[in-house]
């Protein structure tokens, strides 16, 4: 299994995330064509599955719900440690209030990525990844601009994440949590969009111009995306499975 | 369908609303995977084919929330259209800002309509609305100058767009074995997020005191008893999961430093809170008047 996601973090496949989901369907749609055969398949694999690292040195953030809040946790993880490193070492050329802004966000998500730890300890214990290694060479931590677009990046794949794994929690109270990370995230979002241009918090690069909805992403087309910051490799197949 | 009696009774139904989802998820559980496949191109129509099938078979809770939920798109496209219809000065940008959200949620009204049309269901149709709260001239106003000082038409905009995140917030559990209903929700309610963070925004510049998260640290706008609701609840600094013993943080969770107080702000700031579909009702219906 682990093979299919060998080429996530690549930089082509990290130029087009929104490709992998569309890979992913066809393929779900041939293996429908052998669907007893795929089942027994899936079902043989679940033991390593759950497991927190794969013999290959692979992150494999599990299946069902305990999937979906290892997926959230990760994420959490990664912006956790991004606001984490501009609080302690700010631009220069961000303003007080914009510092003091920053230093809210990093708080909401250090308290975030507690909460999944807390979570996922509690209710699946043994289940947990290991805590990741990020990687934010391609981001200059002296410079507003690109601290800002970095920003802007992971709010806004963070809400797409959310958007599109909301569906595979099947215990209605971690969906409920999800939903209240979720718009926050989305304030954040249109917070750090203002500051890049005012009035792009929701512009039509990020909400569909015809339906006005945000983005959903899948959580494999998720992780795709959040590889290149993360030196694990992370397994999402199963996630919600 | 008369919509003040719709949120009455949506109000009414609202404490034994668990026992009907769960009663719902029975029933339902075999129709969670069909969804899925829907394109997007077809998404109203494929919604509409498991909205029917709810309804169908006797649970009107999916309804509810769409109707809901339409009634709350029709009560923010609303006012945003009669803001930039007025005469009301608006300063720098904001006009076109305005254009954009008022933009938005008319296509929320056009999805939800379409999602209700696809499902054979009646779609209500849109109440009158007073958003100054007079009723129609039969009350005591409470914002009398709604449309033409701006400063007033923004704390209004506020409290719609964050009343709008925690009522879809709410509605979410209804809608969990309905993938692609669900999604669709998830989708409005991010939008809803960035209009009230950017609504926040605008009031920051006109130097209010409130940032773009709900905060404790935020002015109070609300009038007790009458808006307060919109509020209620939202910066709890503790969080409940499925056996409803609190749980987090635990005394012995790691999150900040700082004091006792600020590491409480920021737990309160970190997650938004749902808001049952009665207090979305009652927020509304100061706005509705037939």
């Amino acid at each position: 299994m682990s093979k299919i996601i060998n080429s996530g973090g690549d930089e082509a496949e990290f130029a087009k995330p929104l490709y992998v989901p569309i890979k992913r369907r066809s393929f779900f749609m041939y293996a429908g064509a052998t669907a007893g055969a795929t089942a027994l398949l899936l079902s043989g694999c679940s033991d390593d599955d759950d497991n927190g690292v794969t013999p290959a040195g692979m992150v494999n953030l599990g299946a069902g719900d305990v999937g979906v809040l290892n997926f959230a946790y990760a994420l959490e993880q990664l912006e956790a440690a991004f606001y984490a490193r501009v609080k302690a070492s700010p631009a220069s050329d961000f303003s007080a209030t914009e510092k003091d802004y920053f230093v809210q966000v990093a708080a909401h998500e250090a308290i975030h990525r507690d909460f999944f730890k807390a979570a996922i300890n509690r209710d699946a214990p043994g289940k947990i990844i290991q805590d990741l290694t990020p990687v934010f060479d391609t981001i200059d931590f002296t410079k507003r601009a690109s601290v800002l677009s970095a920003a802007r990046t992971f709010e806004d794949l963070g809400v797409q994440a959310y958007n599109g794994a909301g569906k595979y929690l099947k215990t209605p109270a971690y969906l409920v949590i999800a939903g209240q990370i979720v718009s926050v995230e989305a304030r954040h979002a249109a917070y750090v969009r203002d500051l890049i241009s005012n009035g792009s918090f929701a512009d039509d690069s990020i909400i569909d111009p015809i339906t006005g909805l945000d983005k959903a992403l899948e959580p494999t087309a998720v992780i795709a995306a959040a590889q290149g910051f993360i030196k694990e490799k992370l397994d999402a197949t199963n996630v919600g499975k | 369908m008369n919509i003040l009696k719709l949120l009455a009774d949506l109000a009414a139904v609202d404490p034994d609303s668990y026992e009907r989802i769960s009663g719902r998820r029975g029933v339902l559980a075999s129709l969670g995977q069909t969804g899925r496949r829907a394109v997007a191109a077809a998404v109203p129509l494929a919604f509409g084919a498991v909205l029917q099938k709810a309804y169908g078979r006797q649970s009107a809770t999916v309804l509810d929330t769409f109707t809901l939920a339409l009634t709350l798109e029709y009560l923010e496209s609303e006012f945003y259209k009669q803001a930039l219809a007025s005469s009301m000065t608006f300063p720098g940008n904001t006009r076109s800002v305005i254009q954009l959200i008022a933009k938005h949620e008319q296509e929320h009204v056009s999805f939800l309509q379409a999602t209700l049309t696809a499902s054979g269901a009646v779609i209500p149709a849109k109440p009158k609305f007073d958003f100054t709260g007079s009723k129609n001239g039969t009350a005591p106003a409470l914002y009398p100058a709604v449309f033409q000082d701006f400063g007033t038409f923004l704390k209004v905009a506020q409290l719609l767009e964050d009343t709008g995140v925690r009522a879809y917030k709410g509605q979410v559990d209804v809608l969990i074995t309905e993938n692609d209903l669900l999604e669709a929700a998830l989708r409005i309610h991010a939008v809803e997020a960035r209009h009230a963070a950017h609504i926040r925004g605008m009031r920051r510049a006109l130097k209010a005191n409130v940032r773009y998260w709900i905060s404790a640290k935020d002015e109070v706008i609300t009038t007790p008893n009458v808006t307060d609701a919109v509020y209620a609840g939202e910066n709890i600094d503790k969080q409940l999961l499925p056996d409803l013993v609190t749980f987090f943080p635990t005394p012995t969770t790691q999150i900040l430093t700082g004091t006792k107080e600020q590491v409480a702000i920021s737990l309160g700031e970190a997650f938004d809170e749902p808001m049952t579909a009665a207090a979305a009702s009652s927020i509304a219906s100061l706005f509705i008047y037939a």
